[in-house]
């Protein structure tokens, strides 16, 4: 069986033999499959190949991407993932704890380096309330898992549709990531020094930051 | 319109697992057999739908294999179960495909002729 990352890169090498017109409608059919979180993402990438390799050899015969979609690609995407099998909740769970160790990991190797360089230019205060960071973690992590799905949501609504509405979406994206940071900048701000004060040393901060990304890799790994 | 839709939907999985049970095929292949048969509306991408909806029932199975014109293509293979349930649409519908198109049949040329007169 071949890996979903393998059909993934296959996929999108193989786009390359599409025209322009055929391309961008297979593009929005893929989007809109990819960015539906209910299907198993293993059948879904083994259909986008099956897809793409018959609009390539219809294309070769003067075909296009309407005679295979039909003419309305949405409801063709929408009967296509209504016949997938659905995501095993056990992936969801694991898909989950890997994102989360991977965003709280980012966030402390980011803050390993500020409180790394900081000092350096300037008087900069390194004790963190374990109570506070818990809260902010806390926050990045429910706005994360969130975020992804409004963020989908919006991809979502935005694929099938005329090129002068997309600008929109980029409105709309930018709106709820600016909303998200200053849900979190505020919380930081509200529930500052909550709980025991604690030092802990740069360097250790970005380990346990390497620790938690290579964390979210092998559970993204065990997942799949 | 629902029922149309559910008889159309019957019809398309027996076609599609006797052209499968014939020969192992990929999907292009398939619906190029669709075709030639001379099933007219059936586009290209129809058979996908129909296509998931049977491996999940595990009526049909696929596996990789090189094709004649050189590339990995994904060929599907009717199982054991598929077999039985094509066997049993088969008899069901031959029970019923005689009958129902000369009724129908009948319907049509009544409508000629009161047209005609």
């Amino acid at each position: 069986m071949r890996k979903t990352t393998e059909l993934i890169k296959e996929n999108n090498h193989k786009r390359d033999y599409l025209n322009a017109e055929n391309e961008k409608v297979y593009e929005e059919l893929l989007l809109y499959i990819r960015t539906d979180l209910r299907v198993d993402e293993h059948a879904a990438e083994e259909l986008l190949m099956d897809l793409l390799d018959h609009l390539v050899e219809a294309q070769e015969n003067g075909k296009d991407a309407a005679d295979l979609f039909g003419d309305s690609p949405k409801a063709y995407a929408d009967e296509l993932i209504e016949n997938l099998p659905s995501q095993k909740r056990r992936n969801i769970y694991w898909l989950a704890v890997s994102g989360m160790a991977g965003l709280v990991g980012w966030f402390a190797i980011t803050y390993g380096i500020i409180n790394a360089v900081f000092p350096l230019f300037t008087a900069w205060d390194s004790d963190v309330a374990v109570g506070s960071i818990l809260m902010i973690l806390l926050a990045a992590s429910l706005i994360g898992l969130i975020g992804t799905k409004i963020f989908f949501k919006i991809i979502r609504s935005s694929v099938f549709k005329p090129k002068d509405q997309q600008w929109k979406v980029y409105v709309k994206g930018g709106l709820f990531g600016t909303a998200g940071f200053v849900i979190i900048l505020g919380i930081a701000f509200l529930f500052d020094g909550i709980g025991p004060v604690i030092h802990v040393a740069w360097w250790a901060v970005i380990l346990i930051g390497i620790v938690l990304l290579a964390i979210s890799k092998g559970v993204g790994w065990l997942s799949n | 319109m629902a029922l149309r839709s559910q008889l159309l939907k019957g019809v398309l999985d027996a076609c599609v697992m006797a052209v499968v049970e014939e020969q192992p095929v990929y999907g292009y292949e398939l619906s190029q057999k669709l075709q030639a048969i001379g099933l007219p509306d059936i586009s290209d991408g129809t058979i996908y739908p129909v296509l998931l909806r049977l491996q999940k029932n595990g009526f049909i199975r696929s596996e990789m294999r090189p094709s004649a014109s050189g590339p990995n293509r994904k060929y599907y293979f009717l199982t054991d179960s598929g077999k039985t349930e094509l066997e049993q649409i088969a008899s069901e519908w031959l029970q019923i495909a005689k009958p129902v198109s000369q009724l129908l049949k009948r319907g049509v040329e009544d409508e000629k002729n009161n047209g005609t007169n």
